[in-house]
């Protein structure tokens, strides 16, 4: 974890990429590319993409694709491979020297984040640019939280821009205004900002910080750019998809003046990629799909408002 | 019923997707498709029991072939049981059956003579069959046709060549003459516009104006055979026409009473004469094609691009008051009939290459011959029609011209697919035009190209070009580069010529060079059969009734098999394309570029099955070096295959005089073939099915887009007869433009042709464990459609495990 303290001056230089999603429907408008950014200030019970929230090179275990080959255990420097652990690794003893990764002949040990230079990751995004012409689409910057990394953020988006291609973003909304302002709203089109609880407390509780910067950062953005923000909420059962925290949400969208927003349905299934790093599904969190029928219920809360769907 | 009338066009103004017009408002074809699906396939022998008669007694052993063939369809035509089996609008059927196979005596036919008892009992696609029947196909007809089909006929005038032995080796190669010559679309566009008449006369004129020269006699007899098959075609209808009076005579229900009379009049005015309504050119399309069915196989016989030749009729029609519904249920019954006979298959090859139904291939849409727009309401009536009946034949085929088609248009089709999990295909105008035009094929006829079969692009009724003459089991290549011209399968005998030993060969460029070898060889040998093949039926089977329907053969006084027809190429498909790539890209990584490993271990273990050799067979399969991803080396080596293989077949000459061309489109064969090859470089194992059409090889394009930009990216004018690239879509309950749009950017960097299943694997393997509950099921197995439980077990395996993305996410579906 990186721990910027309350009012965080940020911006990690170098990010580490973790996946580069192409034909991505769910991002934004259109056929996309999403880059994912390794490092996260937030840790969110819920997160989809866990590996995406510490900024250091991790090991991933896939179990799946594991031959039993023991070549791990003979490399391994500190003993952390072992072939008796379901995991593989012993997290307490990994250095994540990424030797095993090395020798593993099915891929089942993988290192996750590699540092991309733009131009290599520019020349990535733009194979399918014909996809992103004929669908609108474009270019999606995700994470973890690209905020982190404003330098390097900006000088990507800015590449993507001289190249014509649709830029957005998605985020936390946890960062410090001005260095967002001068560097990244400039070359991006679309902002997809994330709205989880109102009750400060409980973002604490559930994300490791407190929200009142996010909403300040939310306001100023709807007052510059408000056709090209979508505030989004997950919808996770019994924490954010209270009828409490969604009224809460609406009346703040309503007193903002913000025309559409996004409801993102709970979807457990994406939650096993804890394990492959060494960790553990939150027991708080449940593990059904949502019932149409409660997901109608939060959606009526947002019926005065466009609902946007990718 | 819905009846919504319209003077002109509907396209501007109504729902592109007739909604209103179902099933349940169109109760005739609701009870149709019931029938249809509710009768098991009866083998008929009206076909083979005419012709050996016709042969046994009334040949005159002084004709000429083609005047023996004339002769014989007149004979034909005139003596077929005139049939009006159920109330579909159209008169006549191919065989006396609700759904029948038609026995071809002089084709393979003769391959279900071992299994005439137990036909009808096996538990795959049984055939009905009586008593009377089995015995008189074995005292009657097929001991006549014993050495006079045209496989022996090659072999005995050939001296039972080698490359016949080949073929009978199975795992190298297929010349499919020996069961069918018919990968064609016929013209049409003369029988609507012109009538069969108005050919006659022609016929006749020029045999008149005929001299006396040795050439001059040939001619004549083509004419003659022309004039005398066509005249047995107007018997046939007019046949047809005195038994729908007849049956009008004994009918009480006034409605049908009505339909009948008025069915006997339209069957005694067409095809003779040119129709003059929309029900009038829809029953002389079939009743040529049933005339058609009887000279030739109806294995990928294809109609072509109905919704233009049709379309003057149609809107002729709905300017007089036709209904969009009475449209549907019109076009509908065509659909029908067109599956009122399946092929037949013998146990054996059921099991290796079963489940197909007869490709019978309709094409939608596209540009005109003018370079315009030519989608137009009767293409979203033929659309409705499809989405409402889900049958396998017709295999509806979709152009779309990405500067020049609708924008609704393609999503109209998107939707069709979603709907109905299976069809239509999507077709790139662009591509297939540029592809013929490389053939020799002028831009107006190019921009008039129908499907044929599978996917192969051909001029409509102006190409005779069996596209599917050849089957090439390209793994089989490399079998014989990896063992010096042996294969596994045959052990140490030599089969192909002896090349260098693996452990000799110090760069991958010289392998390239051993591989060529064997690809130059085995194609040589494949031609030579066909073109083998092509001069038996050139002395035993000239089409006459094929001919006049073909644009060139009337001005040249040729039948289609001498090189009649205005253009006349061969189509050889190749299966295992990414398979092959990936086998060379492994050994051009590991074995050359990285030296993991060396060739002759690397041969060792997949003689081993990669038994003991499980890290090396890992550290092969995750490599991403693979066709299908963001791979230069899999590129680099796809290009120089597709482009080596274009080039060896185009030094070929068919029998016709015309070119041979290549296509990588594979129906079942890739499970077949695979069932008998070993275990490859790839990683493949032992018996594994290949890869369908131009497809990856499941798991090796996790990303769609790089898949399509692979593909998009190999030339198109060296994939001549077409490609099936194969995709799965996990169904989902929204029908997304980016589902449009992602076939768009794949036709704007040029690929050729895309097609996708949308079915919920659930959906897969509940029918493999409950067939009967899916009678109707079906899926798009390489080119065309298929019942999922009409197929083998190995290809339900092999598109069950087929690279599957999500419509929604866009993702790879991995299981």
């Amino acid at each position: 974890m990186v721990s910027l303290g309350k009012e965080p001056s940020f911006s990690q230089p170098q990010p580490l990429i973790f996946d580069i999603k192409r034909h991505a429907l769910q991002d934004g408008p259109g056929i996309r590319t999403t880059v994912f950014f390794k490092g996260c200030q937030l840790h969110c019970m819920w997160c989809q993409n866990p590996e995406s929230i510490d900024p250091a090179p991790e090991i991933g275990f896939y179990p799946k694709s594991c031959m039993k080959s023991g070549e791990c255990v003979t490399v391994c420097k500190t003993g952390a491979c072992q072939t008796e652990n379901p995991w593989r690794i012993d997290r307490e003893k990994c250095d994540r020297c990424a030797d095993c990764v090395e020798v593993c002949p099915g891929r089942g040990l993988r290192q996750i984040g590699r540092f991309c230079p733009v131009e290599e990751l520019v020349s990535i995004l733009l194979r399918d640019r014909v996809f992103y012409e004929v669908s609108g689409g474009g270019v999606t910057l995700s994470g973890g939280e690209p905020t982190l990394y404003m330098d390097y953020a900006s000088s990507l988006l800015k590449a993507l821009k001289k190249q014509r291609i649709h830029t957005a973003i998605e985020t936390n909304g946890f960062f410090n205004w001005s260095e967002f302002e001068e560097k990244l709203l400039p070359w991006v089109e679309l902002i997809m900002f994330d709205v989880k609880l109102m009750d400060s407390k409980m973002h604490l509780k559930y994300t490791g910080q407190k929200n009142h910067i996010i909403l300040e950062n939310l306001a100023k953005l709807i007052r510059q750019r408000p056709d090209d923000v979508i505030p989004r909420t997950p919808l996770i059962p019994d924490i954010t998809a209270t009828t409490e925290n969604l009224k809460a949400i609406s009346e703040l969208y309503q007193s903002l003046g913000i025309k559409r927003c996004a409801l993102l349905p709970y979807n457990p299934t994406g939650f096993s990629k804890v394990e492959n790093i060494g960790k553990k599904v939150s027991p708080v969190l449940s593990k059904h799909m949502m019932k149409p029928e409660e997901e109608r219920k939060c959606r009526e809360i947002f019926s005065w408002v466009e609902l946007v769907e990718f | 019923m819905a009846s919504t009338t319209i003077s002109a066009s509907f396209t501007s103004c109504q729902d592109l997707s007739l909604r209103e017009i179902t099933l349940d408002s169109l109760p005739r074809l609701k009870r149709l498709r019931d029938l249809h699906f509710g009768t098991k396939p009866e083998i008929c022998l009206e076909l083979p029991r005419l012709m050996t008669y016709y042969m046994k007694n009334s040949g005159n052993k002084e004709d000429s072939p083609e005047l023996r063939a004339g002769k014989m369809y007149k004979y034909i035509l005139e003596n077929k049981k005139p049939v009006i089996i159920d109330d579909n609008l159209l008169a006549g059927t191919t065989t006396t059956k609700q759904v029948g196979v038609v026995l071809y005596p002089h084709l393979l036919a003769q391959s279900i003579w071992p299994e005439l008892e137990t036909v009808s009992r096996r538990k795959k696609n049984p055939f009905g069959i009586t008593r009377e029947e089995i015995d008189e196909l074995n005292f009657e007809i097929f001991p006549y046709w014993m050495n006079r089909t045209i496989q022996e006929v090659a072999r005995k005038e050939n001296g039972n060549p080698f490359c016949q032995r080949l073929m009978e080796r199975v795992v190298f190669f297929i010349a499919t003459k020996v069961y069918c010559i018919s990968h064609t679309v016929p013209n049409y566009a003369a029988v609507v516009e012109r009538g069969l008449l108005d050919i006659i006369n022609e016929a006749k004129e020029k045999e008149l104006s005929l001299g006396n020269s040795s050439d001059d006699k040939e001619k004549r007899d083509f004419y003659q055979a022309v004039q005398l098959s066509l005249n047995g075609i107007l018997s046939y209808a007019a046949n047809l026409s005195r038994l729908a009076a007849s049956m009008a005579q004994k009918e009480n229900d006034p409605v049908r009473k009505e339909e009948l009379l008025r069915m006997s009049e339209v069957c005694s005015k067409v095809p003779a004469q040119k129709p003059t309504t929309f029900s009038e050119a829809l029953n002389a399309v079939w009743i040529c094609r049933v005339a058609l069915l009887q000279e030739n196989s109806s294995i990928a016989m294809s109609p072509g691009r109905l919704d233009q030749v049709l379309y003057p009729l149609y809107r002729r029609d709905m300017e007089r008051g036709m209904s969009l519904s009475d449209a549907v249920e019109l076009v509908g019954c065509l659909w029908l009939k067109i599956c009122d006979q399946v092929p037949l298959a013998p146990e054996v090859s059921e099991e290796l290459f079963g489940g197909s139904g007869c490709n019978q291939a309709i094409t939608l849409g596209g540009i005109d011959m003018e370079g315009k727009d030519a989608v137009n309401d009767l293409t979203y009536v033929m659309l409705r029609a499809t989405e409402l009946l889900k049958v396998r034949d017709p295999n509806v085929n979709a152009r779309y011209h990405p500067e020049v088609n609708q924008k609704e248009y393609l999503h109209r089709l998107c939707e069709v697919n979603i709907n109905t999990g299976a069809t239509p295909c999507f077709h790139n105008d662009r591509s297939a035009i540029e592809a013929l035009q490389g053939q020799g094929v002028s831009l107006e006829h190019a921009r008039d190209y129908s499907s044929v079969g599978c996917v192969e692009p051909t001029s409509s009724g102006r190409t005779f070009g069996h596209t599917g003459c050849i089957l090439m089991n390209l793994p089989s290549a490399l079998e014989l580069a990896f063992f010096q011209g042996k294969h596994r399968l045959t052990e140490d005998e030599p089969i192909g010529p002896e090349t260098k030993a693996p452990k000799d060969i110090t760069s991958f460029e010289e392998f390239k060079e051993v591989l060529a070898t064997q690809l130059a060889w085995l194609i040589d040998q494949a031609v030579t059969l066909n073109n083998n093949f092509g001069r038996a039926y050139q002395k035993i089977h000239p089409s006459p009734m094929q001919s006049a329907l073909m644009e060139g053969c009337m001005q040249k006084g040729k039948d289609v098999i001498q090189g009649g027809a205005l253009y006349n190429s061969s189509g050889a498909a190749m299966i295992g394309i990414a398979e092959v790539v990936d086998c060379m890209t492994a050994i051009e990584e590991f074995v050359f570029k990285k030296e993991a490993v060396s060739f002759s271990e690397l041969l060792e273990a997949i003689n081993k099955n990669w038994e003991g050799y499980e890290k090396l067979q890992a550290m092969v399969k995750t490599s991403t070096e693979k066709f299908g991803a963001d791979s230069e080396m899999a590129k680099k080596n796809a290009d120089w295959l597709i482009g080596f293989l274009h080039n060896t077949f185009q030094g070929k000459e068919n029998y016709r005089g015309g070119k041979y061309t290549v296509g990588y489109w594979t129906m079942t064969n890739h499970a077949g073939f695979g069932v008998l090859s070993g275990a490859l470089p790839s990683g493949r194992k032992k018996g594994e099915p290949f890869p369908s059409g131009i497809t990856p090889v499941s798991g090796s394009a996790p990303v769609l887009t790089a898949c399509l930009s692979f593909v998009a990216h190999l030339d198109h004018t060296h994939i001549a007869d077409g490609h099936a690239l194969n995709l799965k879509y996990t169904p989902s309950t929204t029908t997304s433009p980016k589902f449009a749009h992602t076939i768009e950017a794949f036709f704007k960097m040029g690929g050729l042709q895309v097609q996708f299943n949308i079915i919920d694997r659930k959906t897969f393997e509940d029918a493999r464990k409950h067939p009967e509950k899916y009678p109707d099921l079906f899926v798009r197995v390489s080119g065309y459609s298929a019942y999922f439980k009409d197929l083998n077990p190995q290809m339900q395996q092999e598109i069950i495990t087929r690279a599957e993305y999500h419509l929604d996410t866009g993702k790879e579906v991995r299981y």
